[in-house]
């Protein structure tokens, strides 16, 4: 492969190790890296708690993985569980990345999630050590140093080559520090076999590849890429080029989505299988996206709704549940909204128990002035639209529950209980 | 300017509920010297033979000095009898009652 027309940058992909928990160690005085402790939220769709983090002992001593049920974690007094402060880990990743900027120029820094970014530094990196692996090694000194947290990086001539590095390599290296180049990638990746450890690889991909005789990083690198594209479409172009290393993506040309959307959903506490709670959760919900939607001055033309039935029905009938659009005529109003998903639920459900709902709002449209439809009373549409905005109003000045609608007290409704939820797990506001 | 007796007062507002007095279990409030965040941190710890330890954030005082978190304690021992466990602090004394911090 030829990669002189290929770009040749150095990039860093930086992790937290097991963020959630490394900050709670931080918090109370222990060791990231030797704390036995758990992050375990107990909201109310959790069922009887998921673990959302496990520090690297809990993980190396006890098996307990990222993802691992309350039931599934032994009864071990070594074992510290904690609650999820969500606020307080936003505000530790907007320190780390303040941090960041020490090294690269505001727009070289990508944060990639709430423990990863990207930094893009072809430009700065020489400023800083004589070798990548030597300012990767003063980044991962300054965050500990300032925070009190390990960091591991990937190194990479491009972004793809970063995150691998950082998978692949960093997380199981004494230093937390991986790099891959052109030159070493066949070395380093090529011999991977379970391809669902490989980025952009998930499950499903993996089982389509080995249909096509495709099992290890190897085979990929040597198959016809044009047959590859044929077979999967522009993704099996991707993978391909995943196989050499290749990444050509410019991290600072953006490309704004072609379209957007807005959108909430959520798991339910329970299996729901009453008509007029599903309808309440529902209605919550498409009022939470709306309003959302109307602090932007957008209107919607599509709603949707997702229905995600409980699993025990899933195992009867094979279907997970379902998900339908409908045009509307643009609005930003909330009622209308609502009833049209009403009226969605209510033509594809047959009395499945449900456990998750989702609402989406999509071609969307400026909204600066209120369209008066001639077929209704003008005081009343612009009484309407009035109503929500001083309800919008009051909610940013005095916060989400300050007015609710009366139904939210009925059973079913999870509006108020998850008014201080971020991310749909503990704020940790209240422990400030 | 920190009011003692208001933060004490808010950790043992957040204390009591939490503190339910269960047999065969051990209460604690561990007071943690945060260096990276400069703050106290307060956490209930809640041990029950053969079960998971349990922490629990109950306040967080932002500040370094310690004289504001003796008087903090002097409040809070009016309030809980809970035994105090201090973390990190070190080999120092309370800057008033000059004992050693423990």
């Amino acid at each position: 492969m030829d990669y002189r027309q290929e770009p040749h940058g150095m990039f860093l992909m930086i992790d937290n190790k097991s963020f959630y928990a490394s900050v709670e160690s931080v918090e109370r005085g222990l060791n990231p890296l030797k704390s036995v402790l758990i992050v375990m939220s107990e909201a109310d769709n959790t069922g009887s708690g998921l673990v959302l983090a496990a520090s690297p002992m809990a993980k190396k001593e006890f098996g307990i993985s990222n993802v691992s049920r309350q039931y599934e974690v032994p009864h071990d007094s070594r074992i510290l569980v904690v609650p999820p402060r969500m606020n307080l880990y936003i505000q530790k990743n907007l320190m780390i990345n303040k941090i960041f900027r020490q090294f690269v120029a505001d727009d070289d820094l990508f944060p990639y999630s709430i423990d990863e970014s990207i930094l893009d530094m072809t430009h700065s990196w020489r400023l800083f050590g004589k070798t990548p692996e030597e300012v990767a090694r003063r980044i991962q000194v300054k965050v500990r140093h300032e925070l009190g947290l390990y960091t591991t990086v990937g190194i990479g001539e491009n972004p793809i080559q970063a995150k691998l590095a950082l998978d692949l390599q960093a997380k199981h290296d004494d230093e937390l520090i991986g790099r891959l180049t052109y030159d070493s990638f066949p070395e380093h990746i090529w011999p991977i076999t379970n391809l669902e450890k490989v980025w952009s690889i998930g499950h499903r991909t993996a089982a389509h590849l080995k249909r096509l005789g495709i099992h290890s990083m190897d085979d990929l690198a040597h198959v016809n890429p044009y047959e590859l594209r044929s077979e999967m479409g522009t993704i099996g172009a991707q993978l391909f080029a995943l196989a050499w290393g290749i990444d050509r993506s410019q991290l600072h040309h953006i490309r704004p989505p072609k379209e957007k959307s807005w959108s909430n959903s959520q798991v339910l506490p329970r299996d729901y299988r009453v008509q007029a709670e599903i309808e309440l959760v529902i209605r919550e919900i498409g009022q939470q996206v709306t309003s959302r939607m109307r602090h932007h001055h957008q209107q919607a033309g599509c709603v949707s709704l997702y229905i995600g039935f409980a699993r025990a029905d899933t195992e009867n009938d094979g279907r997970t549940g379902f998900d339908h659009s409908c045009r509307i005529a643009p609005t930003d109003n909330a009622q209308e909204i609502v009833v049209t998903l009403r009226h969605l639920f209510r033509k594809n459900w047959a009395d499945q128990p449900v456990r998750n709902i989702g609402v989406g709002l999509s071609r969307l449209s400026d909204c600066r002035n209120l369209q008066l439809d001639l077929f209704q009373e003008p005081e009343r549409q612009i009484k309407n639209d009035q109503f929500d905005r001083v309800i919008d109003g009051l909610r940013d000045k005095f916060g989400k529950t300050a007015v609710i609608p009366a139904s939210s007290l009925m059973p079913g409704g999870t509006m108020l209980r998850r008014a201080s939820l971020v991310g749909g797990h503990n704020g940790g506001n209240s422990f400030d | 300017m920190i009011n003692c007796d208001q933060e004490a007062s808010i950790i043992a507002d957040r204390l009591d509920p939490l503190f339910t007095a269960q047999w065969h279990c051990q209460y604690r409030i561990d007071i943690v010297n945060n260096q990276y965040g400069s703050a106290f941190n307060f956490f209930l710890d809640i041990r029950h033979k053969d079960h998971r330890e349990r922490s629990i954030p109950l306040h967080t005082v932002h500040a370094t000095d310690l004289a504001v978190l003796e008087r903090i304690v002097v409040a809070l021992k009016k309030h809980t009898q809970l035994s105090l466990n201090f973390v990190n602090f070190g080999r120092v004394r309370w800057p008033e009652s000059q004992r050693w911090v423990r």
